[in-house]
């Protein structure tokens, strides 16, 4: 029964969206309950997982196999380790709130939740898949349910809507064609998104394939390759095999995270999605990026990562600055909103690049602490969109005395994106700066200089949405006093303040993912007893001297790992 | 050489269900003749009917493990004879499901045109199992015979009457090539028999190769041979266009495979550079005149060029698992394309109209329908978790192991701009709000061949390990083909020798 859980985290929505097929459109509650059912099933599975995962045995915990196709090497092989865990925690998290966030949502209902089920499925389904096939399955699966969220239920950018006259009207009604970037309609930001995440998509699957054939193993089981495969020192265009399969792995997945110039389909496609859509798409969907980079480039080219990090460590800078200026600049709530993900993304990748236990435990905790914070932004962007129809900044304001609930949520979100003390934000953020500042002080230097700049933005867009003089036109808004319309935001709050106040658990269970992969990486000088322990799963087999024990997390205090990190 | 022509009734087992359905396409034949009030629905279970037996028959065949050779070797039955058989049968079952509400559009002549739908289906039965030169033209032509007669059908119809006579033009000509490739590749190699052939490397032997291969790939509608496909696609009725783009495809494809991998295994350095070319054209001329296009069938007539050019991919691969790969995808296409002409045939019945701006809406006026399109489409265009993802990885897996990374990248961008034109159709029925909001009604055969279609879409897509098993034990007896990385350096013989 416990064994399976992670089969009930995964087809729990798969269940849902199943059964909503066969019920009437006509019965707007009886849908809305089974995807309530169906969701909460998959929150409470997750909720287990992540306090029945045992971060002091670390590795890959509830691993479940089902061979899948002898013929092609491929098997159902799931299981979670530190890093996965509370990413599917997170998924779950918003796709439980996505369900009320969206319960206003009159037009074909069924079909909307259909889709949001089984893009919240496949994101799980990626994070925590040890099988290359399925990674990529499951990868490919979660894009096109947000063509059809986007397209059907999407809004569309003040800028397409101004074209009233008719050789506007006639330039936006031809966004069929992606090159008519005047339109920034909902079908263009949809066709953008899907084709700009398939065509890297098939980057990486390049990347996975050149992994499958050289590692000769005939299998694409991510615990096996990463023992067994050497694809070190393979001549090739002038280069070596891995590094171009890292190239490709890297820059493949790194465009959904998405990575400074591979950016622009995100902050349109935010913009366009309906507001539960926008949460998963911001909150899991963009984390997918990082955590196919983990799982793929650092677990299988442990050596090659060492060595190429550093472009990420160069990129991140731009996304940081680059991402926080738009957003500053920005006249729409969401597009704000939107390019502060993109710019927070560049703290994950800052982390990562700094490989090493701080800073990368730092930025897996981030992205589930951007998780929350981003969802409860894009929520309450969304009821605010609900009321006014309208996105544009300069248009708003004065909204705090219509809805106070809504306005005090979003300081709280605010802050959370931020990172103030009392958030988890906070422990992700100090994190990454203290991991990262011995080996890249100058990026360290431009991402506090970011949170300067978030803050900046994020307040002049409370400002100038809740406070001020209010227009006339938004007299009828409201305040959302439903407990289905109180319940996410006050859920998304509570997780991001809970293990704001209490992280050990998450702390210790992203630092047993964190410590052997690290080791791993940073580990240099051969040992003589390197093959022998590969059997035990979780375990690398490069135990070196500077590894950590994994047993007592606890009984150190942050700083005694971070000295000791460097020494 | 002296064939042995005493046929003892062992040897007639194999030719079982070919003989059944000659039999079975008389019945039909004499039914309609003998009670023409009698309406063509009930020829078309007749058909279906039949067709359903010769499918089980294949089955137990399969199952039992029946093989053997006839006629001096000419005629084969194997297991992938077998499969590409039930392929051929199974596909002709619903194109005649399909048909059902189309055939009365016919004014005349609509008992034959069920005969003549399983002609065409016998001679490919042949296609498939032809062993020699000569049983190839053969069976190619009795096939072909059906199809002229059937892309013009719509008599008062000017495109059906263009596309049938370009059609028959250009598919004489090919038989032209086909002819003289054979007569040259007799006069050098004295042999007929595929895998008695000892080909040398002279010029009579390459041009007449090249020739057959022409006229096969005009079979298949590969770049450069593709020039008749959007026009016969266009103007032919839409069950006889859904017809053309599966079963001829699947059995040209059976032939290509005994020929590349039995008769000219030895030039394989040079065959697989022709067929990357052919290949990459494909695929890339496809997928980007695609994009341009107005009209569904003409949509789908790109579409299935461009995945003629993944198909042979595999073929390029020339090794074991390409061909297993070869007959997987073959077996997801022919869901998703029946699959997705048959939504064609269902709106075209309601709407009057196959133009893609038609399809605006059609989410709201039949959701059903929209839903099978878009999981159709998203197949075709190989999206998880549906047949056609499963499909071109596997192609792309045969081709990895062989090293052919050009040709896997030109396939994985394809992908990408496949894609696009895929999704404008999506875009057309969920997307934008139909012109007449009135609901699209489907009938209860129509609806048959759809479900059929997608379960074979979502079932292949979700756990294809049986039908893995069914196709890598279909192609057993090319175990012993090597890729062209197993040679050192692929040393060229040189042209015209």
């Amino acid at each position: 029964m416990v064994e399976h859980i992670l089969l009930y985290i995964l087809f729990a929505p798969f269940a849902g969206a199943l059964a909503l097929i066969f019920v009437s459109n006509r019965q707007p509650m009886l849908v809305r309950g089974i995807a309530v059912a169906s969701t909460f099933v998959c929150l409470v599975a997750a909720v287990y997982l992540f306090y029945a995962y045992d971060p002091v045995k670390g590795g890959f915990q509830f691993v479940q196999k089902f061979q899948w196709s002898k013929e092609l090497g491929i098997a159902l092989h799931l299981g979670v380790d530190g890093i996965g865990t509370p990413l599917v925690l997170a998924s779950a998290v918003l796709l439980f709130t996505g369900v009320f966030v969206s319960w206003h949502i009159k037009d074909r209902t069924k079909e909307f939740y259909i889709w949001l089920l089984i893009l919240a499925a496949a994101t799980i389904g990626v994070f925590m898949s040890l099988d290359l096939f399925f990674l990529y399955f499951f990868y490919e699966m979660s894009v096109i349910p947000m063509y059809l969220l986007l397209g059907m239920w999407g809004s569309h950018t003040k800028k397409y809507l101004e074209m009233t006259d008719p050789e506007g009207i006639k330039l936006r009604d031809s966004v069929g064609f992606i090159f008519n970037f005047g339109a920034n309609s909902k079908e263009y930001a949809a066709m953008k998104l899907v084709l700009f995440l398939s065509a890297f998509a098939v980057v990486a699957l390049m990347g996975i394939l050149l992994i499958y054939k050289y590692s000769g193993l005939d299998t694409f089981d991510i615990l096996v390759l990463r023992e067994q495969a050497n694809l070190m020192n393979i001549p090739v265009l002038g280069t070596t095999l891995d590094k171009i399969i890292w190239i490709l792995v890297f820059f493949g997945f790194a465009s959904i995270a998405p990575i400074w110039p591979l950016h622009s389909w995100s902050p349109v496609g935010h913009a366009a999605a309906p507001a539960a859509t926008s949460m998963l798409h911001a909150g899991v969907l963009m984390k997918l990026g990082h955590f196919s980079i983990i799982r793929v480039a650092f677990e299988i080219l442990p050596d090659t990562t060492r060595e190429m990090m550093p472009i990420a460590a160069v990129l991140c800078v731009f996304s940081i600055v680059y991402g926080g200026l738009v957003a500053f600049y920005a006249k729409d709530t969401k597009y704000v909103i939107g390019y502060s993900s993109s710019s927070h993304m560049g703290y994950v990748f800052l982390g990562m690049a700094a490989l090493n236990y701080i800073s990368l435990s730092g930025a897996v905790i981030y992205m589930f602490a951007h998780a929350m914070a981003t969802g409860m932004l894009f929520a309450m962007a969304g009821w605010v969109y609900d009321q006014t129809h309208t996105r544009d900044l300069p248009s708003l304001g004065g909204l705090s005395n219509k809805m106070p609930f809504i306005a005090g949520c979003f300081i709280v979100g605010c802050m959370a994106s931020i990172g103030m003390p009392g958030t988890v934000n906070f422990i992700a953020e100090v994190m990454i700066i203290v991991g990262s500042w011995n080996k890249y002080p100058f990026q360290v230097i431009v991402a506090v200089l970011g949170i300067v700049l978030t803050m900046a933005y994020l307040f002049n867009m409370m400002r100038a949405v809740f406070y001020g003089p209010m227009s006339q036109k938004y007299s009828h808004t409201h305040d959302a006093v439903a407990t289905v319309d109180r319940l996410p935001l006050l859920v998304m709050i509570a997780v991001s303040v809970g293990f704001g106040i209490f992280p050990m658990q998450l702390y210790d269970v992203v630092r047993s993912g964190v410590d052997p992969l690290v080791a791993k990486i940073t580990y240099v000088a051969p040992v003589a007893r390197t093959d022998d322990e590969t059997g035990e799963i979780g375990r690398d087999p490069a135990s070196g001297a500077n590894r950590l024990p994994l047993m007592t997390p606890h009984s150190r205090p942050l700083a005694s790992y971070a000295l000791r990190e460097h020494e | 050489m002296t064939f042995d022509l005493t046929i003892s009734a062992a040897d007639l087992l194999l030719l079982l269900p070919e003989i059944f359905l000659t039999c079975w396409l008389c019945v039909v034949l004499i039914v309609d003749f003998a009670s023409p009030r009698l309406p063509h629905t009930r020829l078309a279970v007749l058909s279906v009917i039949g067709l359903v037996a010769t499918l089980a028959c294949l089955a137990w065949f399969d199952v039992a493990h029946v093989s053997g050779s006839l006629f001096g070797n000419m005629f084969v039955l194997d297991r992938m004879a077998i499969f590409f058989k039930m392929f051929v049968v199974g596909s002709t079952a619903l194109v005649i499901l399909a048909s059902m509400q189309y055939v009365d559009r016919f004014t005349l002549f609509r008992g034959e045109y069920y005969f003549l739908v399983m002609m065409s289906a016998l001679g490919m039965m042949f296609m498939v199992s032809a062993n020699d030169l000569l049983s190839l033209f053969v069976s190619i032509e009795f096939s072909t015979l059906g199809f002229y007669i059937l892309v013009g059908y719509l008599r008062e119809d000017l495109t059906s009457n263009e596309a049938g006579l370009k059609f028959f033009i250009l598919g004489v000509f090919a038989a032209g090539l086909l002819a003289y490739g054979i007569s040259l590749v007799y006069g050098e190699t004295g042999k007929l028999v595929f895998s008695e052939m000892t080909p040398t490397n002279t010029t009579g032997t390459i041009i007449g190769f090249l020739l057959i291969f022409a006229a096969l790939g005009f079979k298949i509608g590969a770049v450069p041979f593709h020039s008749w496909i959007p026009d016969t696609y266009h103007g032919a009725p839409t069950p006889v266009t859904a017809f053309l783009s599966i079963a001829p495809k699947g059995a040209a494809f059976a032939i290509l495979i005994r020929l590349f991998f039995v008769a000219v295994a030895s030039f394989k350095p040079m065959w697989v550079l022709l067929l990357v070319a052919v290949s990459i054209l494909s695929m890339t001329y496809g997928n980007i005149v695609a994009i341009a296009q107005r009209n569904i069938k003409r949509l789908l007539a790109y579409s299935g060029i461009a995945q003629v050019g993944n198909v042979l991919i595999g073929l390029a691969a020339g090794t074991k698992m390409g061909s297993d790969a070869i007959l997987f995808y073959l077996l997801t296409y022919l869901f998703a394309n029946i699959g997705a002409f048959a939504v064609v045939i269902a709106v075209a019945h309601a709407i009057g109209s196959e133009e893609i701006d038609d399809y605006s809406g059609l989410n709201r006026r039949s959701p059903f329908l929209a839903f099978a399109m878009l999981l159709f489409l998203l197949s075709l265009a190989g999206v998880p978790p549906l047949a056609g993802f499963i499909g071109k990885l596997y192609i792309f897996i045969a081709a990895v192991k062989e090293g052919l990374y050009t040709l896997i990248t030109v396939g994985l961008i394809n992908i990408v701009i496949s894609m696009y034109y895929y999704l404008v159709v999506v875009k057309k029925m969920y997307i934008n709000e139909p012109t007449d909001p009135s609901p699209v009604n489907i009938s209860g055969p129509m609806k048959a061949v759809v479900y059929i279609g997608l379960a074979g879409t979502l079932v292949i897509g979700i756990y294809p390990q049986p039908v893995i098993e069914w196709v890598v034990d279909a192609t057993l007896m090319f175990s012993n083909m090597v890729g062209p990385s197993a040679v050192v350096t692929p040393s060229l013989p040189p042209f015209g020798g």
